[in-house]
């Protein structure tokens, strides 16, 4: 499809998105925060059955699978709402629906996984006139259903919003109680949960790279604090910097190859940049008082860190040289643990107000401060944004114990993403 | 008969004590845990002197696979969001530096402990600044600092469970562990 043609469709979408506001579009969100709620229209789209050319019941199977995650994606993604054949009205009219067709190989062909693979197509059309937008051809091995799914749910993101979706991203947190905590991975739908760690000891703050290849997180591997790198593709661990005292949450910086964190190095908390092998590129702080929880802006232009100079923790920005310093936070007696959005606008945080901590939304100016979660979710910590600068993630106790969660911060709704009882803490969505 | 069961019971719950508890120490006495919000915590680490503990009798104890705590080096608590040592911290410091004088060959690792409540990274900032406080203050009194080390835990390794400030005060502690 030529340019012009996309962007006609574009205007035509973005014109069926005011004109299609209607009561029955309404989404069923499983938590709904009632005044905090807006913009909760949604694109409908139809998913059709995959039809299944060959391959018996295992081919079917995976079929359904197919169409589950299909429509997973698309309902999570707030953008979308999917529908069935069985939803429709005469009277409802969807503009896009996706298709598609599995050819399974037959009983007794192929040796390798990649031989039995069966052969999918998935498509894109748009009514009236099932006019075919996006079409896919996929060979998965039976293991890779779910993520060629998730690939085919990106695609349509990219065709339609011009920008990727996050159904290919993945949540990295810390899992354990007491003696220990490991880094785990899971996808952002809560399936395929790996763990990253096995050191018997305590593991913290995992961040993404920019390019999803590395891990940097804290850990107490050789018995105190150090920031360590995981290479996400083998799972080989590397020291990146040791200095006594210290060393607390890793942050990327989004373009070069360099962290921001806090080491008491000094003898008291500062906040400095430094490079993958631990040279410290510069000090951005010099304070007597807790200065921690860096996170660099999407332009790598500011720094948004924690202060507590003025004897409680307090949000601030700086200039990635140090200068410039201005206070960010003047509500709430307790503020930490920063997350900048993808966009550069908004700034989520944790502020723990009448003995409860709740994730904030403010401005990266100031304003709007908008407080996120109620009483209802007891503690919630360690709050970050997905790429889509939608959803965020966070640590909750409301089941008792610390959850991971994900809010859709422009509607309301959420989901857990994390079960079980050990603890979770400290996520970081990749990028 | 009923002498002897209660003895051998009360053998048996210490060694689970000792063997179960490994580094944690007992809980000491909160004589009033309302108080401890705003007031540094009022504790008691033992009845009796802690020098007196340090037995110095023929069979030498090897005090380098000791728990600190076993000879009378005691913990020290601090109130919610402080890193300034009481008076009581003080002198149950004092205490357990005439210990760690006496036994010069020994490294002592001091960590930072806090209550649940907060974010875990201020609270590991916090708990490091409670771990300075207190090797400062030993070697104000003339410890050397090659023989202190500090590390925090933040709010990771609670000494007791439980969401209530009897639990936070015991949490709140600045603790000596061997490296």
């Amino acid at each position: 499809m030529s340019r012009p043609d996309r962007m006609f469709l574009l205007i035509m979408l973005t014109a069926a998105l005011f004109i299609a506001a209607s009561p029955a579009r309404a989404i069923d969100p499983e938590i709904n925060l009632g005044t905090t709620r807006v913009g909760a229209e949604r694109l409908d789209m139809l998913v059709q059955p995959l039809e299944v050319v060959s391959g018996g019941t295992e081919a079917q199977e995976a079929a359904w699978l197919i169409d589950s995650v299909i429509r997973v994606d698309l309902d999570y993604s707030g953008f979308f709402k999917a529908l069935s054949v069985d939803d429709m009205s005469d009277t409802t009219q969807v503009q896009y629906a996706v298709e598609g067709l599995l050819e399974g190989r037959l009983p007794g062909t192929g040796v390798t996984a990649e031989e039995r693979a069966p052969l999918l197509t998935l498509k894109l059309v748009a009514y009236p006139g099932r006019q075919l937008l996006l079409s896919k051809r996929y060979r998965p091995t039976w293991d890779r259903l779910r993520a060629t799914a998730h690939h085919f749910v990106n695609e349509l993101h990219l065709f339609l919003n011009m920008e990727a979706g996050i159904s290919l991203t993945k949540v990295v947190f810390a899992r354990g109680t007491g003696e220990r905590r490991d880094i785990y991975c899971v996808d952002y739908d809560g399936e395929n949960l790996l763990r990253l760690t096995a050191n018997r000891t305590l593991n913290l703050f995992p961040a993404w790279s920019p390019d999803n290849s590395h891990v940097a997180f804290m850990s107490y591997r050789e018995g105190q604090q150090g920031i360590y790198l995981l290479d996400a593709g083998t799972g080989k661990v590397r020291l990146v910097n040791e200095t006594v005292g210290s060393n607390l949450a890793p942050a990327w910086h989004p373009q070069a190859e360099e962290l921001v964190v806090s080491l008491s190095k000094v003898g008291q908390h500062e906040i400095y940049r430094i490079d993958l092998v631990g040279t410290i590129v510069r000090r951005l702080t010099v304070s007597p008082a807790i200065e921690i929880s860096p996170s660099w802006s999407p332009t790598g232009r500011d720094v948004v860190f924690t202060s507590d100079r003025t004897g409680t923790p307090q949000l601030y920005i700086m200039d990635a040289d140090g200068s410039g310093r201005r206070r960010l936070t003047f509500e709430g007696r307790y503020n930490d643990a920063a997350d900048w959005s993808p966009s550069g606008t908004q700034i989520i945080y944790a502020c723990r107000e009448n003995d409860i901590t709740q994730i904030v939304l403010i401005e990266a100016h100031g304003e709007n401060r908008r407080i996120l979660t109620d009483a209802t979710w007891r503690n919630c910590e360690d709050p970050s944004w997905a790429p889509d600068g939608r959803h965020i993630v966070f640590a909750s106790d409301r089941t008792g114990v610390f959850k991971l969660f994900v809010m859709d911060v422009r509607d309301g709704t959420s989901r857990q993403l994390t079960f079980g009882d050990e603890s979770d803490k400290t996520p970081d969505w990749s990028p | 008969m009923y002498r002897t069961l209660l003895m051998v019971s009360v053998m048996l719950a210490a060694l689970l004590v000792i063997a179960g508890c490994g580094a944690k120490e007992e809980p000491p006495v909160v004589t009033d845990p309302t108080q401890v919000v705003t007031e540094p915590i009022d504790v008691k680490p033992t009845p009796e002197e802690p020098t007196q503990t340090v037995p110095d009798e023929p069979a030498p104890l090897d005090y380098a696979s000791m728990e600190p705590q076993e000879y009378g080096i005691e913990d020290v608590f601090f109130a919610f969001d402080e890193y300034s040592l009481s008076d009581e911290a003080m002198s149950t410091l004092s205490a357990g530096a005439r210990i760690m004088r006496s036994h010069d060959d020994l490294v002592y690792v001091i960590e930072g402990h806090c209550d649940e409540r907060g974010t875990v990274e201020y609270n590991l900032a916090l708990g490091e600044k409670r771990a300075v406080a207190v090797r400062d203050y030993l070697v104000s009194l003339g410890l050397p600092a090659s023989q202190l080390r500090i590390t925090s835990y933040g709010e990771e390794r609670p000494f007791a469970f439980g969401s209530n400030e009897s639990a936070w005060a015991l949490n709140r502690r600045g603790h000596f562990s061997r490296p």
